[in-house]
Formats: C-alpha cells, structure tokens, sequence
C-alpha cells in the first residue's frame, strides 16, 4: 500500500554548529587529495532587501572531477575519486557568507558541470534547491531555467581559484530555485 | 536499498496536502526568506536520483543516547524516554543504513547553541544532539530525555512546545528530510505556529510522537514512537 510522505519542518535556529565542522572542505578524503581543479565556493545567502541570512544550511551534492557520483547507482561508481567527498555542508556566518574548499566537477552524459546546493534554515519549512553552473554550455536542467534567469546560476571566477555564488533567497535578483 | 530495487526507484512532486505550508502566516522569516518566483520543473538526471549514502563511513555513527556523556556517566535531568521507529519508502520497504542526525532542547528548554539566548540552565550530562544509522528493517532508536518549552524571544509571545528535531540523510538528493516531532497533549502544541503551518489534522497527526510502552526495571523510561515515510517509490512496471 502507498504511505503517504511526512511532513518536514524547518531545522529551525539551532541545528547544532558540529554538524557542519569539517565538512566544508570536500577535498580531502581519507588523507588524499581530490583530483580537479581546487576551488573556493564562496558567497552569501541573502533574504529579502539583501539582508544577510546568518545561521542557514547550506549542502552541496556534486559529481567528482570525472563526473562521478559515489552512489550505488552511478555505473562508473568504484572509479570516484577516494580524494574526494561528494557531499559538503557549511553554516552561514553573522554576515551571511558560506564557504566550501571542493573543486570543479566533471561532465557527464547530459549534465555540464554542475553542483546541487540546498538551503536550510529558519523561515523554510522545506530545503530549498537549485544548481550552479560554471559555464553557459547545453545542460538539461539548465535549459528549464528562463533563458534571462539563467545567469543568476553561474557562479563567478574572482581569481586564485575563488568562485562566487551568491543565494537571493527572495526579492531582486532572486536565485531560481527548482521544485525539490 | 543498495540492492537492485534501488535502481528503479522514483520521485513524484510532494503533494502539498501532505506537507507544511512554505508561507506561515506569523511566521515572519517565511515571508522574507520563502522565493517569491513560483519553483522550476526540471527533469531527474543521475545527479538528482544520487546522493551522500557514504556518510556512515565520514562519521562516528553507532548508538545514540543523547542522555549521558558515556555509559557509566551520571544521566541528564529530566523524564527518561525511549524514541523509535521506522524510516521506510513510499512502499513501504525499509531505508537501511542512512543517517539520522537528531538534536533538541534540555529539560528546561535550553539548547547547546550560541544563537540560544533563553536564560534556562545547561546539563553537563546532557549531549543534546547526535547522530546514528537507520538498521537493516528501517529502524532507529535513541534515548535521551523529554525536552523543555522555551520561547523564541523575538516574537515576544511564542513558546515552542516540547518537540525533538529529526534530520535524515537519505538515498539521494530527492529524499532528503528535515522535521520536528512534538509531543501529544500538550497545552503548547494549540498556539504553535510550525505544528499548526500544516494543512490538515491528519498531516499535524504525524509531526506528533505515539505514546507506546511504559517500561519498569533497570532502567525506567516512557516510551514515544514515531515513524517516517521519505519520498520514492518503485516504478510501476509497464504492461506488455
Ligand atoms: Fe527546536
């Protein structure tokens, strides 16, 4: 018989602060190093009239430098890279600003490069989803994005290896979100 | 759910009926923080229908009892309980081997916290939080105590009714959940405004924990249940 799904709930203000240690940086594993382009993805996480989101969630999920997911269900799965962690979490600080050290990940079939990002924290009820890009390149789940909204999804090269993607909750400039 | 059943497993759209609302009427950071723009459909790729099931192997998980430092420390103040259940899918097939993170307040409403201004005491032998990994069948169990009310003191008004935070991991990016359980009868849960951000009784019915056994011996301790139902389900064969 079909179950019906529970509810969520927000995490609300005090989602412990040692859930998120150690897991901003996706690149290293088990005392190896990713393979990849190293990078900062860093940014704020701003709320209605720019206003910095302090204390949010925010979780990225993401293929490896060959675009490989460490999932049973990913054919290519016993060649991830063991450097590399697929999946990150960081808290915003007082101004709103996250902070991942991960690296660029690879192409694969019909997905350009590509990190899934959620967003938790007081005021959503549910995670709240979206991509970055790295570039403008065919990607069907970029293509579902109106074509004027797309570049709000690119994250930004600032030099020395440090990308900026900055997440407009609600109001000007607002982050396209997808139906999660 | 590494098994072959995995491979075809599916995600409908959340029916909203089942689900809190996203917009709360007092809830004012859903009004400044919930996207104006109606959300994108967009087609699953492997992308979506994978995510961080090795997260067993990152973190120290194993028993959880948020309750006492180590086995033979002195136990947190409060009323003993006992929380289990069961995180299945859709069908009703067990999600094995994920990890749940849970985490509340102490008895008297105060969490481990730095943004926590209520000026309730802490417990030295309360942990608070913790995390541990679904078995085989689906099931989860933890000891800790009832947590206390407290206020959210920028409403000037609200006092959160006792509930425990749940966090579940998940099989993919599709089906992780986030969610408080509250406790049944309390005065509190009336005025709430998360329990009572849902659309029906029945949808409020589920966010709140079952009384089950009560147990005298060793250890005595009332215990609560409560169980999950992540989204997916298997995909149903196309006829011949
Ligand atoms: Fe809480």
């Amino acid at each position: 018989m079909k179950q019906i799904v529970s509810p969520g709930c927000t995490t609300g203000p005090f989602f412990p602060v040692d859930f998120s240690d150690g897991s901003e940086d996706l690149s290293q594993r088990n005392g190896l190093a990713a393979k990849g382009q190293h990078i900062i993805l860093t940014g704020h996480v701003l709320e209605l009239g720019g206003k910095p989101a302090r204390n949010m969630v925010v979780e990225i999920w993401q293929a490896d430098a060959s675009g490989i997911f460490r999932h049973p269900l990913d054919p290519r799965q016993q060649d991830c890279d063991p450097g590399f962690w697929c999946w990150g979490r960081a808290r915003t600080d007082a101004d709103g600003v996250y902070r991942f050290t991960t690296i660029i990940p690879g192409a694969y079939e019909d997905r350009a490069p590509h990190i899934n990002v959620a967003i938790l924290g007081i005021g959503l009820t549910r995670p709240l989803v979206t991509n970055i890009f790295f570039d403008a390149r065919a990607d069907v789940v970029f293509e579902c994005v109106p074509a004027e909204l797309r570049s709000r999804l690119l994250a930004k090269p600032e030099g020395d290896g440090v990308y900026r993607f900055d997440v407009i909750l609600r109001g000007e400039n607002e982050t396209p979100f997808f139906v999660e | 759910m590494m098994d072959d059943s995995t491979m075809k497993i599916d995600y409908a759209p959340y029916d909203d009926a089942t689900q809190t609302l996203r917009q709360i009427d007092k809830y004012t950071p859903s009004a400044t923080r919930v996207p104006s723009a109606p959300l994108i459909e967009r087609p699953l790729t492997l992308s979506e229908r994978t995510g961080p099931t090795e997260l067993v192997s990152k973190w120290n998980v194993g028993k959880l009892d948020l309750c006492r430092l180590a086995p033979d420390s002195p136990r947190a103040l409060g009323q003993l309980i006992h929380v289990t259940g069961r995180v299945t899918d859709e069908d009703g097939a067990p999600v094995s081997s994920v990890v749940m993170e849970i985490w509340q307040a102490n008895a008297s409403g105060k969490y481990i916290h730095e943004l926590d201004d209520h000026r309730a005491p802490l417990d030295p032998n309360f942990t608070g939080q913790g995390r541990l990994v679904t078995d085989e069948d689906g099931r989860y169990e933890v000891f800790t105590v009832k947590p206390g009310a407290y206020p959210v003191l920028y409403s000037g008004w609200w006092w959160r009714p006792p509930h425990i935070h749940f966090s579940i991991l998940g099989t993919s990016w599709m089906n992780r959940f986030i969610t408080q359980i509250f406790f049944p009868g309390e005065v509190l849960n009336e005025k709430d405004l998360l329990l009572n951000g849902v659309p029906s009784r029945d949808v409020r019915d589920r966010l709140i924990f079952k009384p089950t056994d009560t147990v005298m011996g060793d250890l005595s301790y009332i215990g609560y249940q409560r169980d999950f139902v992540l989204r997916g389900h298997r995909q149903t064969p196309e006829l011949p």
